[in-house]
C-alpha cells in the first residue's frame, strides 16, 4: 500500500513538469460555447494549453463539476447563480446581485466571480411582432388574465426554478391553462413561435433569432426577472495555479455589449457558423488576438459538411469507441462470473436479479445525474454508467444459456470424470456460447446509443455535436453525430454476429438449423 | 472383480432410496439391474460411479476402494455411459470419444490412435465419422460411440444407465447383438440399469432384481424363470414379458 502511494506521488511529482492543461467547461447553448471559446483561444494564445468541456447537461452538472474539480472555469450568469444555487431571490438589482454572489460563492464554495462580461441576458416573455392577437402589447402587463387561449413554449428549467413559471405567473396574473403549457429544449423554441406551434415563448433576450424572426419581447415591467450577467466562475487556487487565467478573464471583463452578443449568437443558432470561429473573429475585431478574420460558411450538404469536420468526427468517434469498449469488457468482465455463479447460488440470483433489473430502468440521464457528485465528470462516471446498462443483458443471457444447457450432458459430464470447472469451461460456456453473444449484441447496441449522453457529463463522443446541434438547431452538426453512431452500432452488431459464429460449434450451428 | 456390499443412500430428509444392496460380478460378466422407476435401481448405478455419495456401503472394483480416492478420479477410472448417449452437441465424434484423454493431457499420437481403435470397434469407420457431429448420427450411431467414449480410457468396469432406451425396437435388438459381441472380446464386467425385462434377459449374466430400495432376487434367466423368489417376481417377470 504504502509502496502504491509513493509510486502515485512520483507520477505526481512528473505531471508538474509539464504544463497542466487547464479545463474549461460550458453550458450546451450558443451564447455559452462562444464565451467559453473565447477565453479558451485567449489562454492558448498565451500557451496555456486547453482542454475543452463544452456542452455540459445544464447548470447543475457544471456548477457540480466546478465544484469538484472535474473541469477549473466555466461562465454562468450571476441571476443562475443567485436563484438556481443560492437559492436566493428577491433581489433585482445587477451590482447588488453581483455583489450578493461573489459574497456567497467564495464563503461557501472557494469559487471567485469575474466582473460582468457586458451585456445582459434574461428571460423575456416574446410573441411574434406581427401576431395581431398581441399588437395592442407592449409591456408583461399588457397580458395580464387575457391568456385563457395562448400557448406558451418555456425552456424546462425556465418551469423547474425559483424565478421561473410559478411566480412569473402568479406576479402578472398569466392565466395560462395548464394544457397549453409546453416545456421545450431552449435551442427548439424559437422555430417553434415562428411556426406557430406556439403563440409565446419565454426567450434569452440576447438570442439572434427574436430579431431575425420578428418577434416582440414583452417589457418586465413588474421587474420580475433577475439580472443575468455573465461571467467566469473558478476556484481560488486555479488562479494560482494558471498565471494567464486572472488576466485572460479580465481582458473580456465588460468587452461584450448586448447588441454584439445578439450578432453573434444568430452567426452560430441561424447562420450556423462554428462557435470557435464566431469567437476568433470576435477577438481579433478587439485586437485581444492576433490573425485574419475567417468569412463565414455556407450552407453545405451533410457529406461535405462531415468531411469538412473530418477532424472533430474523428476525436469524437476515437472518444465513442473507447468509451463503449472499455464499459463492455468491464461489463463481461463482471457479468460472465456473476451470470455463471447466479446459476450455482439460487438465493443469490433472487437478489441480483432485482438489482440490475432497476439500474436497467433508471433513465440515463438521472443515473448520469447521479453519478457526478460521486465520481464528477468526463470519461470514469460515463464508462460506469454504460458499464452498468451493459449488465442486465450480459448478465441475464450467461445465466439463461447456462440454465438453458441440458441436465443430460452435464451429468454426462460429470459421469465420465470432468471436474466442476471443465465442465463449465468445455461443457456449459460453448454450449450455451449463442445465447451469450446475443447478450453481448444487445449490450453493445445500447451502449453504443447511450453512449452519446456521455457529451452531457463532458466525456465527448458522438453525441457532442449531438447536443451542439439540437442547441444550435443544426441539423448538419446533430447528422454528424447520430449517422456515425448509427453505423457504429450497426457495424458493431454485425462485427459481434461475424466474430463470435466463429467461436460457435458446427453442431450447435447444425442443430440451431435442423430446429428452425 | 466387483463387489458392492450393503450400499446405502438416505437422502435428505430421511428418505430411504436404497436400503441395502450387494452384489459382486467377475470380468466379463453382465449384471443388470432392473426394476420399476423408483426401486434406486439408478441410485445404485450412481453410487457406484459416486455421482451420489452412499450414506454407507463399500464398493471394490480389483481390489480397490471407491471410497478411498477422490470422486473425481475414481469416476475417471469407470467407464460410464447414459440414456441418449449423453454426447456433446458441440463436439464431433473424435473429440466426443476424446473429451477425457485430452483433458488428462494424453499423448496426441495415443489419443488419436486409439480413437480410431475404438471406431473399428463399433464398426464406424474413423475417416468417415471422426468430424460429424452428433446430430449428425442415428441414435443407434450416437449410442455406439457413447459406449466408444466410455471405453477410451479402457476402464476395468462399465456402467450403463438405460443404454437402449431411447432407441426404436429394430436398432435396439442389433445393438444387442453387437454390444454381445463386443464384451465377448473386451471382457469388460458391466453394470447396466434397465427396465425392460427382454434386454435384461438377453445380456445379462445375472440380473439383479430390485424393488423400494432392496434386491428381491439375484440369478441368471432360468433362474427367475424357474425359480422366482416370491410373487412380486413372478408378477414382474410376466408384466413385463407381456408388455
Amino acid at each position: 500500500m504504502n509502496k502504491l502511494l509513493f509510486l502515485l506521488l512520483l507520477l505526481g511529482s512528473f505531471k508538474a513538469f509539464s504544463i497542466e492543461p487547464l479545463i474549461i467547461g460550458s453550458k450546451s447553448f450558443s451564447e455559452s460555447l462562444i464565451n467559453a471559446e473565447m477565453l479558451a483561444q485567449l489562454l492558448e494564445s498565451k500557451g496555456q494549453p486547453v482542454t475543452r468541456k463544452l456542452n455540459l447537461g445544464g447548470t447543475k452538472v457544471a456548477f457540480d463539476a466546478l465544484n469538484h474539480g472535474g473541469i477549473h472555469v466555466y461562465p454562468d450568469y450571476t441571476g443562475t447563480g443567485y436563484v438556481m444555487i443560492l437559492k436566493k431571490n428577491g433581489e433585482r438589482d445587477p451590482i447588488k446581485v453581483h455583489e450578493i454572489v461573489s459574497k456567497d460563492f467564495l464563503s461557501k464554495y472557494d469559487i471567485r466571480w469575474s466582473k460582468s462580461l457586458g451585456f445582459n441576458n434574461t428571460y423575456a416573455l416574446t410573441v411574434r411582432a406581427d401576431d395581431p392577437k398581441f399588437s395592442y402589447a407592449n409591456k408583461i402587463s399588457d397580458v395580464s388574465g387575457k391568456l385563457d387561449r395562448a400557448r406558451l413554449g418555456a425552456p424546462y428549467e425556465f418551469m423547474e426554478r425559483q424565478d421561473g413559471y410559478k411566480g412569473f405567473a402568479k406576479i402578472y396574473n398569466l392565466n395560462y391553462k395548464p394544457s397549453n403549457l409546453t416545456s421545450l429544449n431552449a435551442g427548439l423554441m424559437y422555430n417553434a413561435i415562428k411556426d406557430d406551434q406556439v403563440d409565446m415563448i419565454v426567450s434569452y433576450s440576447t438570442d439572434g433569432r427574436i430579431k431575425a424572426f420578428n418577434l416582440k419581447i414583452l417589457k418586465d415591467d413588474l421587474n420580475y426577472f433577475p439580472p443575468y450577467q455573465p461571467a467566469f466562475l473558478a476556484k481560488t487556487n486555479s488562479f494560482i495555479k494558471f498565471p494567464h487565467l486572472k488576466a485572460a478573464i479580465e481582458s473580456l471583463e465588460g468587452a461584450i455589449s448586448e447588441d454584439e452578443m445578439i450578432e453573434m449568437n444568430d452567426q452560430v443558432d441561424r447562420l450556423k457558423q462554428r462557435p470557435s470561429a464566431i469567437a476568433r473573429n470576435f477577438l481579433i475585431k478587439k485586437g485581444l488576438l492576433e490573425g485574419s478574420v475567417t468569412k463565414s460558411q455556407k450552407d453545405q450538404g451533410i457529406l461535405s459538411f462531415m468531411i469538412s469536420r473530418k477532424k472533430e468526427l474523428m476525436k469524437i468517434l476515437g472518444e465513442h469507441l473507447l468509451l463503449s469498449f472499455v464499459a463492455i469488457i468491464c461489463a463481461l468482465i463482471v457479468s460472465i462470473p456473476l451470470g455463471v455463479l447466479l446459476t450455482r447460488k439460487k438465493r443469490a440470483a433472487q437478489i441480483v436479479f432485482p438489482i440490475v433489473n432497476t439500474i436497467q430502468t433508471i433513465p440515463s440521464l438521472a443515473l448520469l445525474g447521479f453519478l457526478i457528485p460521486i465520481l464528477g465528470i468526463g470519461f470514469a462516471p460515463a464508462v460506469l454508467a454504460l458499464f452498468l446498462y451493459s449488465l442486465l443483458p450480459l448478465v441475464r443471457n450467461t445465466y439463461e444459456g447456462i440454465k438453458a444447457v441440458d441436465r443430460n450432458f452435464v451429468e454426462a459430464s460429470r459421469g465420465i470424470g470432468l471436474t466442476n470447472m471443465q465442465i463449465l469451461l468445455k461443457v456449459e460456456i460453448p454450449l450455451a456460447l449463442p445465447i451469450i453473444l446475443a447478450g453481448l449484441r444487445t449490450a453493445t447496441v445500447i451502449v453504443i446509443g447511450t453512449a452519446t449522453l456521455a457529451a452531457l457529463i463532458g466525456a465527448g463522443g458522438l453525441g457532442d455535436p449531438i447536443f451542439r446541434g439540437v442547441a444550435t438547431v443544426n441539423s448538419n452538426l446533430i447528422l454528424l453525430g447520430a449517422i456515425p453512431s448509427a453505423l457504429l452500432a450497426i457495424a458493431a452488431d454485425k462485427f459481434i454476429g461475424l466474430v463470435g459464429n466463429a467461436f460457435v460449434s458446427k453442431g450447435i450451428k447444425l442443430k440451431f438449423e435442423r430446429q428452425a | 472383480m466387483i463387489k458392492v456390499q450393503d450400499l446405502k443412500k438416505v437422502f435428505k430428509p430421511n428418505i430411504t432410496a436404497v436400503n441395502s444392496v450387494s452384489f459382486e460380478l467377475e470380468r466379463g460378466e453382465i449384471g443388470c439391474i432392473i426394476g420399476t422407476s423408483g426401486c434406486g435401481k439408478t441410485t445404485t448405478l450412481k453410487m457406484i460411479n459416486r455421482l451420489i455419495e452412499p450414506t454407507s456401503g463399500k464398493i471394490l472394483v480389483g481390489g480397490d476402494d471407491a471410497l478411498s480416492v477422490d470422486a473425481v478420479s475414481w469416476r475417471r477410472k469407470i467407464g460410464y455411459v447414459i440414456q441418449k448417449a449423453g454426447l456433446l452437441p458441440h463436439l464431433n465424434v473424435k473429440d466426443n470419444i476424446s473429451l477425457l484423454s485430452k483433458i488428462m493431457h494424453k499423448e496426441k499420437n495415443f489419443i488419436e490412435s486409439r480413437v480410431e481403435e475404438l471406431m473399428e470397434i463399433i464398426n464406424m469407420p474413423y475417416a468417415q465419422f471422426k468430424d460429424r457431429f452428433p446430430i449428425e448420427l442415428s441414435g443407434g450411431q450416437q449410442q455406439r460411440v457413447g459406449i466408444a467414449r466410455a471405453l477410451m480410457e479402457d476402464p476395468p468396469v462399465l456402467l450403463m444407465d438405460e443404454p437402449f432406451g431411447a432407441l426404436d425396437p429394430i436398432t435396439r435388438n442389433s445393438l444387442h447383438e453387437e454390444f454381445w459381441n463386443l464384451n465377448e472380446k473386451l471382457h469388460k464386467t458391466i453394470i447396466i440399469v434397465t427396465h425392460d425385462m427382454d434386454e435384461a434377459f438377453k445380456l445379462g449374466h445375472k440380473i439383479i432384481l430390485m424393488h423400494k430400495g432392496d434386491i428381491v432376487q439375484v440369478g441368471n434367466k432360468a433362474d427367475f424363470l424357474e425359480r422366482p423368489a416370491n410373487q412380486f417376481v413372478e408378477d414382474f417377470i410376466k408384466g413385463q414379458v407381456h408388455e
